[in-house]
């Protein structure tokens, strides 16, 4: 028995044109039994930040407790919203402290980087990291769960660069819908954020729920 | 003790080679138009290669996974199920999901897991997908010898006898099958239960499968025998929908047959997940009416 | 080596104990296969890599395999089992036709399947198959199974290394699965896609597969099997296929009834 696979669930973003989208399945369960069907994965840093933590579902309340603390305590030092950079820094530092015996989580990051004077107009953000905090940062998506590569085929295959927000939540759901169909641990609904400038987009999907 | 047990239940050693007439053997039988259940000419069920290791079923165990209990193995066998068959004073019941996992993996949304034996016996599939598909295939071709032989259709607890010693024979080599043989005969509606193990058990009412328990859950407390046959057809359906959606190795779509008197009837298939909105919907309605009739005790705010 | 696997995690400890040495006659040579049938034709494609662990052993290994002239078989998993099960397969229709002086069927090809596999059920061949060509009623057919001979019939079906990153893709793409039609459109009708959708689907597949899983790649087999009296103008002819895709029709095996097979090949990324 794998502890990443003992609760099931998956986590999948995606950047768009000026915007990125970040959705998750609802399902908590105890290997092959379904218990919850409302437990989001993904949480809200501020409105233009989000991320995601599938893996071990005890993880997921400890570590975004503790991930409350850090940002809160570096919005009181710096006086200012935490960056989907430095957030991403931040948390793979967090998983990094526990390096001999780890959060079992996979995270995921999605964010519309506040404009500067240094950069006018920054690109959207999405990062990924191991249960051990090595980060990548890819331009197209980010995948993690137990729905992992069957959300890599879809997602390989749907994707397309500079889609508009409206196109990107098409996307990213039919992405997520149809990789937890073929996941037994994934599933029992789904949660959808599409962040852009002026609002983010939440909405529940209609899923399969066997 | 366990070592005395053990040695009790060793399984009965077979009386011939298994590797004769392996299927490279190009037997006379293969030749002609049986090919492939060539193995009829003998009598004797053969046909089959086992490795030549001190201990055949210890080397398979070594490379499958048809549990999804050794999960390093390279070849994965499907597996994960919910069946149900239960009599009632209409005929049988019988329900099944349509699911196949491979670990996480969803193998196959449209396994047909009832076995239509013959137009009057139905076979249902938990466990070893391929251990069921062949073995009841093999049945609907012994049942059809004993009508041949005896101008008469085999009984279900004949039917169901056949296999059973089949199984029985291999016993401790790996077979994996829980089945319910259903079927009516000259005594009414019958119902078998016949696993791997060589238990076979007649009775009213069975599930099996991961998602039996969830099955049962919903069975027991819907069942009667005087059911009618809407009702016994939607216990069915309402069974596996529930089960289908607490499992996570049992979905996709329900199938339900309804055995009679002339045969069996194919009913219908179901989506799991579309059934499952709509009985909770159903529900959530029931609750509103319960919520809006007004109660004499009922305190106005 | 590989054949005298260590079954202690500790290879150097000192120890009484003694060493289990067990015989592992199966190996994984990676790969992937797939099928999707349509209303008249059937296509079954194959990746030509084959791989141990993280070396490539050739980018050539022929996976898909053309058994009558309306049968194709596409196998994976273990190669030599792979490459011994097609041999027996083809002597068992070469039997079949010198005593019926004609083809096996494509439905009696797949029960066959199911029993020669299942004669192996005490020590299986570690292979995947997937079955596709023309039934006798002319219609487009896919059979998979597992490796001890379960099998059904589908209309599309992708197994092997990269089987869990295309399946979904698929079920989206040709089974329609989670998309509903605008209000008042045409309802959508799974295994009634035009051959030049059903080939573009295929290759954006592998190329996918290609991308995200590294025992896939090198070159790309594609066997179309047509329908007898079907036309061959949406696959042969200029400009009908993608740049970098090739077309030639294979000879017929037996008296030639009419079914055509077409093999498609293209070169997949090699990295």
């Amino acid at each position: 028995m794998s502890i990443m696979e003992y609760n099931g669930g998956s986590v999948v973003a995606m950047v768009g044109k000026d915007c990125v989208a970040i959705a998750t399945d609802m399902r908590l369960g105890q290997q092959s039994i379904g218990v919850a069907h409302n437990f989001e994965k993904v949480f809200p840093i501020n409105d233009k930040l989000y991320y995601g933590l599938p893996g071990l579902a005890s993880d997921v309340y400890s570590l975004r407790e503790h991930l409350r603390f850090r940002v809160n305590m570096y919005r009181m030092k710096e006086e200012r919203e935490i960056t989907p950079k430095t957030f991403t820094h931040l948390l793979s530092s967090t998983l990094y402290e526990k390096r001999f015996g780890p959060w079992f989580l996979e995270p995921v990051v999605a964010g519309l980087p506040a404009p500067t004077e240094m950069e006018p107009h920054p690109k959207p953000f999405i990062s990924t990291m191991d249960t051990i905090g090595c980060i990548t940062t890819p331009k197209d998506f980010a995948v993690a769960g137990t729905a992992t590569d069957k959300l890599y085929g879809v997602a390989e295959g749907l994707w397309e660069p500079d889609l508009e927000p409206e196109d990107l939540f098409e996307t990213i759901s039919q992405t997520l819908l149809n990789a937890v169909d073929r996941d037994a641990l994934s599933g029992w609904g789904a949660v959808v954020h599409v962040i852009t400038h002026d609002k983010v987009i939440t909405r529940t999907l209609r899923s399969r729920m066997d | 003790m366990d070592a005395l047990a053990s040695s009790l239940s060793a399984p009965p050693r077979l009386t011939r080679d298994l590797n004769e007439d392996g299927d490279d053997a190009g037997s006379s039988a293969e030749w002609g138009s049986q090919g492939g259940f060539g193995n009829l000419h003998s009598g004797f069920v053969g046909g089959m290669t086992v490795p030549r290791t001190p201990d055949p079923a210890a080397f398979l165990n070594l490379h499958t996974d048809s549990m999804s209990s050794n999960p390093q193995a390279k070849i994965k066998l499907a597996h994960g199920t919910t069946t149900l068959a239960f009599r009632f004073k209409g005929g049988i019941i019988v329900a099944v999901d349509s699911r196949a996992t491979a670990g996480s993996y969803i193998a196959s949304g449209t396994v047909k897991k009832v076995i239509e034996i013959n137009p009057y016996l139905l076979g249902t599939m938990a466990g070893g997908a391929a251990d069921c598909q062949y073995w009841e295939t093999y049945l609907g071709m012994q049942c059809r010898l004993h009508e041949l032989r005896n101008k008469e259709r085999i009984s279900v607890a004949a039917a169901s006898k056949i296999l059973s010693n089949i199984v029985y024979q291999y016993k401790g080599m790996g077979l994996s099958m829980g089945t319910m043989i259903c079927g009516w005969d000259k005594t009414g509606p019958a119902l078998f239960y016949v696993d791997s193990e060589g238990q076979r058990l007649k009775g009213d009412l069975f599930s099996v499968g991961s998602g039996s328990t969830f099955a049962y859950g919903v069975l027991d407390q819907g069942y009667k025998f005087d059911l009618t046959d809407e009702e016994a057809q939607d216990l069915g359906r309402r069974s596996i929908c529930a089960a289908g959606h607490r499992d996570a190795f049992s979905g996709n779509t329900i199938n339900l047959y309804h055995v009679k008197e002339h045969g069996w009837d194919f009913i219908g298939n179901y989506d799991l997940s579309e059934t499952w909105y709509e009985y909770t919907q159903k529900e959530k309605g029931d609750k509103m009416t319960r919520v809006e009739a007004p109660s004499p005790m009922a305190v106005e705010a | 080596m590989a054949m005298h696997a260590e079954r202690s995690a500790a290879l150097h400890e000192l120890t009484s104990a003694p060493i289990q040495h067990a015989f592992n006659p199966y190996e994984d040579n990676g790969g992937t296969i797939l099928a999707i049938a349509g209303k008249d034709f059937s296509v079954i494609a194959g990746d030509t890599r084959q791989s141990q662990g993280y070396s490539i052993q050739t980018r050539y290994a022929r996976k898909v395999w053309q058994l009558t002239d309306r049968a194709v078989l596409a196998t994976n998993g273990f190669a030599a089992d792979g490459n011994n099960f097609v041999k027996k397969v083809k002597q068992r229709l070469e039997w079949y036709e010198h005593a019926h002086h004609k083809q096996m069927p494509l439905k009696s090809i797949a029960r066959m399947i199911q029993t020669i596999l299942y004669g192996k059920r005490f020590f299986p061949y570690y292979v995947y198959n997937i079955l596709g060509g023309i039934e006798e009623d002319g219609t487009g057919a896919v059979y998979s199974y597992d490796p001890v001979g379960t099998y059904e019939r589908e209309s599309c079906r992708a197994a092997g290394a990269a089987q869990s990153i295309l399946q979904p893709f698929l079920d989206n793409q040709i089974y329609f699965k989670n998309q509903t039609p605008e209000p008042g459109a045409e309802p959508f009708i799974p295994g009634n896609l035009p051959l030049s959708t059903v080939l573009a689907l295929v290759v954006d597949s592998f190329t996918s597969a290609t991308e995200r899983h590294i025992e896939v790649g090198d070159g790309l087999e594609v066997y179309v099997v047509m329908k007898k009296g079907r036309p061959t103008d949406d696959l042969v002819g200029e400009g009908k296929l993608a740049p970098g895709m090739a077309v030639e029709e294979l000879d017929a095996l037996g008296e030639g009834d009419g079914e055509k097979t077409f093999l498609v090949t293209r070169s997949l990324k090699r990295d």
